[in-house]
């Protein structure tokens, strides 16, 4: 009797011994399976920061403006570089135009209210101020916005700013159609420049060559620095037109004229 | 079918989803660097100094936790990561829309700049929004179908 009851009792241990076994070895498992998530999450972790820290020096570089980039000639006296300034310089109303020669509605305004614009510059009451800008390239249009404005900088740096006038203004009367537009070639640019009185020998190279390409982002970058986000965007004396019509331009040049 | 069995199957869909939309957008903002600036800076939330960083390092961020959600890794701290971004950027459409700017949201790449004032601030409120809740649902139930972190699991001894 006492033996078989010793032997029950010696197999009950071995069980509890056994089980005692097996939880350990499992909390030793999942303790290893703990230190491995811990590692590859660890390990994950710095790829990623290395990943981030890499990236932002490379688009950094990417996104910056070289320094030693050619610069047109004739932009606004005691401006920033990226401006073309047309009219008296003592007029007393100030109109800085953001425009994209590929943006309609940019055209729209310009035909709505571009001869008013123009009107009021030649009677000395207004200046304008060219911000250009490039943001409307893509592939169907080749680059428009860049090419155009390129393009505009060489006629401005080679005639001057009222070249420029005239040349934007046949640009926005030519526009080519965002969408599907293949935009207009670099011959026709360099056309339109002679017509607008551009007519060095260097013209037609500086149009294909992009000769201003590092100025043009540089222009788009400080247009955004302005805080400009959309356009066209018409500042009459520092404040943004919202009624981008002939008669909204005149009342508000009126209204800044009353101070 | 019972909500135990379907749960890890929506885990997935939820996974795949989240994961997808995360990649395309990291993907489409590393092409154009300046236009990626100019997106972060049109929000006029950051100082000139922090643009740059942020417009170039939250692509590889998206990235990263989208991968992690498509391999099925780390999901429930990539899905609270997938949530945190979702709130920053409804955080900053929201102050956008409320402050009356006229902006492109930036989220799939572009340059901020609308042309027209063709701003679509109700649509993509109301995406983010959703998605936000996929995220905090997968963070509750993590437990996915298809995940790698499983196979890890149960292939070593």
């Amino acid at each position: 009797m006492s033996t078989s009851r010793s032997a029950g009792k010696k197999e009950a241990a071995r069980q509890r011994i056994a089980a005692k076994r097996a939880a350990e070895a499992a909390a030793q498992a999942a303790e290893r399976r703990r230190t491995r998530v811990r590692i590859g999450g660890a390990v994950g972790a710095v790829l990623v920061v290395i990943a981030v820290v890499v990236t932002i020096v490379v688009q950094t570089s990417r996104s910056s403006v070289a320094a030693d980039a050619a610069r047109p000639g004739n932009t606004s006296a005691g401006g920033n570089g990226y401006t073309f300034t047309v009219g008296q310089a003592d007029a007393p109303v100030t109109v800085d135009l953001y425009e994209d020669f590929q943006c309609p509605v940019c055209k729209q305004f310009e035909d709505a209210a571009g001869p008013t614009l123009e009107q009021l510059a030649t009677a000395g009451t207004v200046k304008i101020v060219h911000h250009g800008m490039a943001f409307l390239d893509s592939a169907q249009n080749d680059d428009y916005s860049t090419r155009a404005l390129n393009a505009a900088a060489v006629v401005a740096s080679t005639a001057g700013p009222e070249a420029y006038e005239t040349f934007h203004d046949l640009l926005y009367a030519n526009q080519p159609d965002e969408r599907d537009g293949a935009g207009l070639t670099d011959d026709q640019l360099v056309a339109f420049a002679q017509q607008a009185g551009a007519t060095g020998e260097d013209v037609g190279t500086d149009i294909t060559d992009l000769v201003y390409g590092e100025w043009v982002k540089g222009a788009t970058e400080q247009a955004s620095k302005d805080g400009v986000t959309s356009t066209p965007t018409i500042l009459v004396d520092g404040t943004t037109l919202t009624d981008r019509t002939a008669a909204g331009l005149t009342a508000a040049v009126q209204a800044a004229q009353r101070g | 079918m019972r909500i135990d069995v379907a749960r890890p199957w929506l885990a997935l869909a939820a996974r795949l989803l989240l994961g997808g939309v995360l990649v395309v957008a990291g993907a489409l903002k590393l092409p154009d660097p300046a236009a990626a600036a100019r997106a972060v800076r049109a929000y006029q939330l950051l100082p000139e100094g922090l643009v740059g960083p942020v417009a170039f390092g939250l692509p590889v961020v998206e990235i990263a936790v989208g991968l992690a959600l498509l391999a099925g890794l780390f999901v429930r701290t990539a899905a609270l990561a997938t949530a945190a971004l979702l709130v920053v950027f409804l955080v900053g459409i929201v102050s956008a829309w409320a402050r009356g700017l006229q902006i492109d949201c930036g989220c799939f790449g572009g340059g901020g700049q609308v042309d027209a004032a063709d701003t679509a601030y109700p649509a993509e409120v109301a995406r983010d929004t959703a998605m936000l809740l996929v995220a905090l649902a997968l963070a509750r139930w993590p437990h996915s179908r298809l995940a790698l972190a499983t196979r890890l699991e149960t292939a070593t001894p």
